[in-house]
């Protein structure tokens, strides 16, 4: 009954074909079996958004997802949005706006920015905060992380504009 | 010889940690590579506070397919000796606690029994299976029940449920008391916390060859935890190699020792298999130490300028049921008793400190530790004060504060305040925050559209940087207070500094290699900086208690300052002049005024390490590697004032944060980047603690916050912008002049917000003297003010 | 906190789901978001032996016009009905709820009938289907039928779902281009649920209420209409005294309870408010 089942997903632009036990969850899947351990674990409950991955485009919870269910589904990780010179433009304004301190919950946060910032290219502080409500941050009181995706939208505008 | 590289302490330079935690890569515990042969353990919590257990059966879980082992506390007990923090104060009940339950357990949430599987999924499915009868037992839960006759006892060695009580008094206190022209006498209720790290706690326990155990966890003290698996478990420390690999968020509660920690070395070593433990959130609510509940009754002696002639505090504090390692269960106690005076001119004092046994989870450091409670009480005593006598709350705290021109000064307790800005920064707090204005605004009402505006302020020395006589002076009579630096010139010329901290976040890389390069007169980026592992770099008391810039930075500049004085013997010798003559700045060593007469720290170091045909003076020994200790003095005393402007809506209660202002003072500021980061950081925190968060037990000590669905933490939406302004007063009894700043964000947000609340409501003539303000409880307030 | 063991079934037509569910019974449980479910299964306090995704049944998927109702299918997920320019037109009430339901990532992931389904005493959008006369449609294999939402719910996160039914689609009242509406809620923090909220529709033709639609949530184990509130504002001129006789009414006609995140005075009360808030701000358009 609780046998292994066939799984394919693409996951950072590449085709991964698994047997998972169906219970596995999305986050264990990503982290122990693709050895993709930008996704944390904070609560398994749905609430600190450590996990966040984008699925189908969209930020979801690796926790609360079992890899079973997203079989077929497009999966973009934290490891996929930096290339081996450059950070992403917001990865570098979490840098240059000290917006992370332990790490431990900011791929979900650059997870939730890169959302928030392909949907609206231009929010306001108020869009932001709430487009962070995703994600809960113990270290850094948010404010840097408000600013530093404020920040971002500014150059990745630049950006496109250019 | 001297140094004149200008200065990498006090810019804010930016981070090196940031690159690799944001590619993803941050290697925390969980994140480690594991030998395909690990084993994961699960813990079998007991749902009970208090129980006999009557019998384990743990045969269904030992014949699923997977389970390598099912043990139980019996099994433990044979295995790791009872842990018990050492705490020498007169009166202290020494407790000691089994890493399983053995006959009884003392809280919900306390471990019975851990299965040992394949993976950690069917370590799960094990615990499911192991058949605990516990027969339920009355339990205690509350501070004030648990000292009547009548309540449960919680622990057989803890009389009375009383662990420890502290009397203090000086002679004048009843004489300040009888002449006062009033008496402002307030009980405060602080909420039981926990501070909640995003990462859960995890170890990982590696046998390696020959009889060596490689030990990574998430701890905030590696040499502490190595000593003390030593000692519980038995085993040469020297065969013990403790590693922190990245920690997501410790804020004191990954600065204590845990059970799981003992029975997952203790398992590696028994069953010569590598074995990890993850903590699940659960577990974490449950068992991460608490804090915080806690119970003040004050009273102020004060003349009719509302000057304080003598201070009483009652404090309560609850221990839990069992005296965590390292700090104990009177970290509380006597911190509050300790602190509360502030920066105040209390010159008659007298406390009564109590830590009480309770059928709760044990409680020891969360950011903070007693500050914000007890800065909650004497912070809202001065606003009653001003109340009672018609002044202004800011008039108040400037007429009893000890003015700079008066530091150094030592207070009631013996606690020196070297150098300080009291009255500085709350000055400047109040022209930030346009004090004036909005107080003249509330001059028409504080009911406004809807809502009712309020400012708070709280006025607070920090404690950090606590050295060995801070410690004993709370009865920590093992606890080091020094810490220790090595600083590496390699033959390249490259610099390796190892420092006996660990991060969690902190920035250390960064802000370490920046006291190092000026202390040694190096360049920045030629510095790499080594912690959080016992196998590299000497002993030390770790990190906590905003310790690291003051302990850590401090032994780093004395052993810096010997490496760099071997350089400058080396390359004086080598271009014919005197150490006295050298100058040794951005990597470069230079005859004094002739500056074409330089070595770089390359060449000086091939000398040092006989790599090319220059000699060494006679006398000096190879290489460059020095190393030097540093225990700071008693305490060393940050100051801060936060301002927190607040809205409490008249209909729904709910508060909104209007604005929100922080002085601080944390002596030599290294990095003010990773400064304000710290602040920021820590007055979410006390939003959260003032606002919302609350660990609640049942009347019988059932857990209805175990999830954070319950316990709430608070969010972007619920926390302002934050102005954040520096006064620099350099210590002058600390070497470097740092002083800590790993706790004041959190110490100060709480009282400014319980007073900014209760000042809002002050027309309605209710009473704020407790927390979380939570909108139910403030609506029922303003409905029974008529409001 | 792993989930116990299940198989897994991820049929590709609503046929086939009903016939799974016949097939499995009780042991069945229905998988669409997950964002309830699987938290449930993680802390092991659910444990269904054979899950039943529906995240494959693309013909679920659907937002439409039908008999003069909107109807959204099982699989809508909660982000795209917010988004959706009929629902925004249609129900604009709905559409108003949606942002308060969970996070961003949880709404991109949970369903519209899955809120439903779970029926927490909480959530939004039991009482928007309340207050927006829904009808749960339900199907097994023999065939469906349609349940108004006032039966539908039944306690706290208990529905008259019976074992081998599905929730199929919802469908909601139209609302007419003239009406307001509004939802309001509080909570202790942000990231989750609220402690009480209120959602209300209301008409006015010439000055005078000609019809109001209020339900409340927190405020029981289940979201409840408040007729007796209704009642007084409609034929009314929705002025001061209006709303101060429907905020009573509202107050008198919810019996809540209290927990650890507000007592039941307190929840009372805050009915109160947001209704009168709502009156006041209802907006036709968000
Ligand atoms: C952090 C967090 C915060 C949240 N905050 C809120 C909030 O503020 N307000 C709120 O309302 N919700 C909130 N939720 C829950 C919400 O996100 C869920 O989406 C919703 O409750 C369930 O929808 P789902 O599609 O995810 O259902 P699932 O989790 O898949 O299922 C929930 C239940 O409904 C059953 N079910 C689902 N679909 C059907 C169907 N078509 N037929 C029969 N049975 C079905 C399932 O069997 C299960 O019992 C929150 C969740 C999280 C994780
Ligand atoms: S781990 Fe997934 S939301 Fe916390
Ligand atoms: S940086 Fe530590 S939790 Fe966000």
């Amino acid at each position: 009954m609780t046998d292994e089942v066939e799984v394919t997903v693409t996951v950072n632009g590449r085709t991964r074909q698994s047997r998972v036990e169906p219970r596995r969850l999305l986050v264990d899947y990503l982290r122990h079996d693709l050895g993709l351990t930008g996704a944390h674990i904070g609560c398994e409950q749905g609430v600190c958004g450590a996990c966040t991955v984008l699925l189908d485009g969209r930020t979801a919870r690796s926790c609360l997802h079992f890899a079973v269910t997203v079989d077929g589904s497009d999966i973009r990780t934290v490891e996929d949005l930096a290339d081996l010179d450059e950070l992403h433009p917001i990865q570098e304004m979490f840098h240059q706006k000290h917006a992370l301190q332990c790490g431990f919950c900011t791929p979900g946060f650059l997870l939730t920015a890169v959302e928030l910032l392909e949907r609206t290219a231009d929010p306001d502080e108020a869009t932001i905060r709430e487009a962070l409500m995703n994600n809960v941050c113990r270290c850094t009181g948010y404010a840097n992380i408000v600013d530093a995706v404020a920040e971002a939208a500014v150059e990745l505008r630049r950006g496109h504009g250019a | 010889m001297s140094s004149d590289t200008q200065g990498a302490v006090g810019q804010s330079v930016l981070r090196r940690e940031d690159d690799y935690l944001l590619r993803g890569q941050g290697r925390f515990v969980d994140d480690l590579p594991t030998p395909l042969n690990t084993l994961h353990l699960a813990f079998v919590l007991s749902p009970y506070a208090h129980a006999r257990i009557t019998s384990i059966d743990t045969s269904a879980a030992l014949a699923l397919d997977g389970v390598v082992d099912v043990l139980t506390g019996a099994d433990l007990a044979a295995m790791v000796k009872p842990i018990a923090a050492q705490i020498e104060l007169p009166g202290y009940s020494f407790n000691t606690r089994d890493v399983l339950a053995v006959d009884e357990v003392r809280f919900a949430g306390e471990a019975v029994a851990v299965v040992v599987a394949e993976s950690q999924y069917l370590a799960e499915d094990g615990i499911e299976l192991v058949e605990v009868d516990y027969e339920p037992l009355p339990a205690v839960t509350d501070i004030h029940e648990a000292t009547d006759p009548a309540a449960p006892q919680v622990n057989p060695t803890v009389p009375g449920n009383v662990y420890f009580e502290g009397r203090f008094a000086t002679e004048g206190v009843a004489a300040g008391f009888d002449t006062a022209a009033h008496v402002i006498s307030e009980d405060f209720n602080s909420n039981r916390v926990t501070a909640v790290p995003i990462e859960p706690r995890g170890c990982l326990a590696v046998p390696e060859q020959p009889a060596n155990l490689v030990f990574y966890s998430s701890t905030q003290i590696h040499h502490l935890l190595r000593t003390a698996l030593a000692e519980f478990l038995d085993v040469a420390e020297s065969n013990l190699r403790v590693v922190v690999p990245d920690v997501g968020g410790g804020f004191g509660i990954k600065a204590a020792l845990y059970p799981e920690e003992f029975v997952c070395a203790a398992l590696a070593l028994r069953l010569r298999r590598p074995v990890k433990w993850i903590q699940d959130r659960y577990g974490a609510l449950l068992t991460d130490v608490h804090a915080r509940d806690n119970h003040y009754r004050v009273e102020a002696a004060i003349d009719d300028d509302g000057i304080v002639l003598a201070l009483r505090a009652e404090i309560r504090t609850n221990g839990g049921a069992y005296s965590a390692l390292p700090f104990g269960c009177t970290l509380e106690t006597t911190g509050g008793a300790r602190m509360i005076v502030g920066p105040y001119r209390i010159t008659e004092y007298e406390y009564t400190a109590t830590a009480v046994a309770t059928h709760t989870a044990p409680v020891l450091a969360y950011r903070g530790v007693a500050q914000p409670v007890c800065f909650m009480a004497i912070e809202g005593i001065m606003d009653r004060i001003a109340r009672r006598l018609g002044l202004d709350p800011a008039e108040v705290r400037l007429r009893n504060m000890v003015p700079t021109a008066e530091l150094p000064w030592t207070n009631i307790v013996g606690v020196r305040y070297d150098t300080g800005s009291f009255v500085e920064s709350l000055e400047m707090a109040m022209e930030m925050a346009n004090y004036d204005e909005f107080r003249a605004s509330q001059a028409q009402g504080r009911l406004v559209d809807g809502k009712y505006r309020g400012i708070g302020i709280c006025s607070f020395t920090e404690v950090s940087g606590t050295g060995a006589p801070g410690w004993r002076a709370r009865g920590l009579t093992r606890l080091p207070g020094f810490d220790s630096g090595t600083v590496k010139v390699e033959p390249t010329g490259k610099v390796t500094a190892f420092v006996s901290h660990a991060h969690s976040g902190q920035g250390h890389f960064t802000t370490f290699a920046q006291v190092v390069a000026d202390a040694l007169g190096a360049r920045l980026e030629d510095v790499t900086v080594v912690e959080g592992d016992t196998a590299a770099g000497p002993y030390g008391t770790n990190t906590f208690a905003s310790r690291s810039a003051v302990t850590g930075g401090g032994a780093l500049i004395r052993a810096s300052e010997k490496a760099r004085l071997k350089l400058a013997r080396i390359a004086a010798f080598m271009l014919e002049s005197t150490p006295e003559d050298i100058v040794v700045s951005d990597g470069r060593m230079h005859v004094a005024g002739v500056p074409s007469r330089a070595l770089s720290f390359q060449e000086v170091a091939e000398t040092a390490y006989a790599m090319n045909t220059s000699d060494l003076p006679e006398g000096e020994s190879f290489g460059i590697e020095e190393t030097d200790f540093y225990d700071p003095p008693l305490v060393t005393m940050a100051n801060a004032t936060h301002i927190a402007q607040v809205a409490v809506d008249a209909a729904d209660g709910t508060v909104d944060i209007e604005g929100y202002v922080v002085v601080h003072d944390c002596g030599r500021v290294i990095n003010p980047m990773i400064v304000d980061g710290q602040v920021m950081g820590g007055v979410a925190q006390g939003i959260g603690e003032a606002l919302m968060e609350e660990f609640v037990y049942d009347p019988d000590g059932g857990v209805r916050t175990a999830t954070l669905m319950d316990y709430l933490l608070p969010s972007s939406v619920d926390v302002p912008n934050y102005q954040i302004a520096h006064i620099e007063s350099p210590s002058i009894d600390t070497v470097g002049g740092f002083k800590g700043v790993g706790e004041g964000g959190l110490i100060g947000a709480v009282a400014a917000l319980v007073n900014a609340v209760a000042d809002a409501l002050s027309d309605l003539d209710v009473n704020v003297n407790t927390k979380p303000l939570r909108p139910a409880l403030l609506s029922r307030l303003i409905r029974e003010a008529g409001g | 906190m792993k989930p116990a063991p299940f198989s897994f079934v991820a049929p590709e037509s609503l046929g086939e789901v009903v016939r799974t569910l016949a097939e499995h019974g009780d042991d069945a449980q229905i998988l669409a978001g997950g964002q309830s479910l699987v938290p449930l299964m993680n802390l092991r306090l659910a444990r269904p032996e054979v899950v039943v995704s529906i995240n494959r049944c693309h013909e679920l998927d659907y937002i439409r016009l039908a008999d003069d109702r909107l109807v959204i299918g099982a699989l809508v997920r909660q982000i795209d009905a917010e988004t959706s320019p009929l629902v925004q037109a249609e129900c604009p009430l709905l559409a108003k709820a949606l942002p308060h339901v969970g996070l961003p990532a949880t709404r991109n992931r949970g369903t519209v009938c899955g809120s439903l389904a779970h029926c927490d005493p909480l959530a939004e959008l039991p009482a928007v289907a309340l207050a927006l006369e829904a009808e749960v449609v339900l199907t097994n294999v023999a065939g469906e039928r349609r349940v108004p939402a006032h039966d539908f719910f039944v306690a706290e996160m208990t529905t008259c779902i019976e074992p081998g039914e599905v929730v199929s689609a919802v469908t909601f009242a139209r609302q007419d281009p003239g009406e307001r509406s509004a939802v309001g809620e509080v909570s202790n923090g942000g990231h989750v649920f609220p402690v009480g909220g209120v959602a209300l529709r209301w008409a006015s033709s010439d000055g005078i209420c000609t019809m109001a639609r209020i339900a409340a949530f927190g405020v029981g184990s289940v979201a409840q209409r408040l007729g007796d509130a209704e009642r007084a504002l409609v034929g009314s001129d929705v002025g001061p005294a209006a709303i101060a006789a429907a905020v009573a009414a509202a107050r008198s006609e919810v019996d809540p309870t209290g927990d650890i995140h507000a007592d039941a005075d307190y929840r009372r009360h805050l009915v109160g408010v947001l209704l009168e808030r709502g009156l006041l701000e209802g907006s036709v358009h968000d």
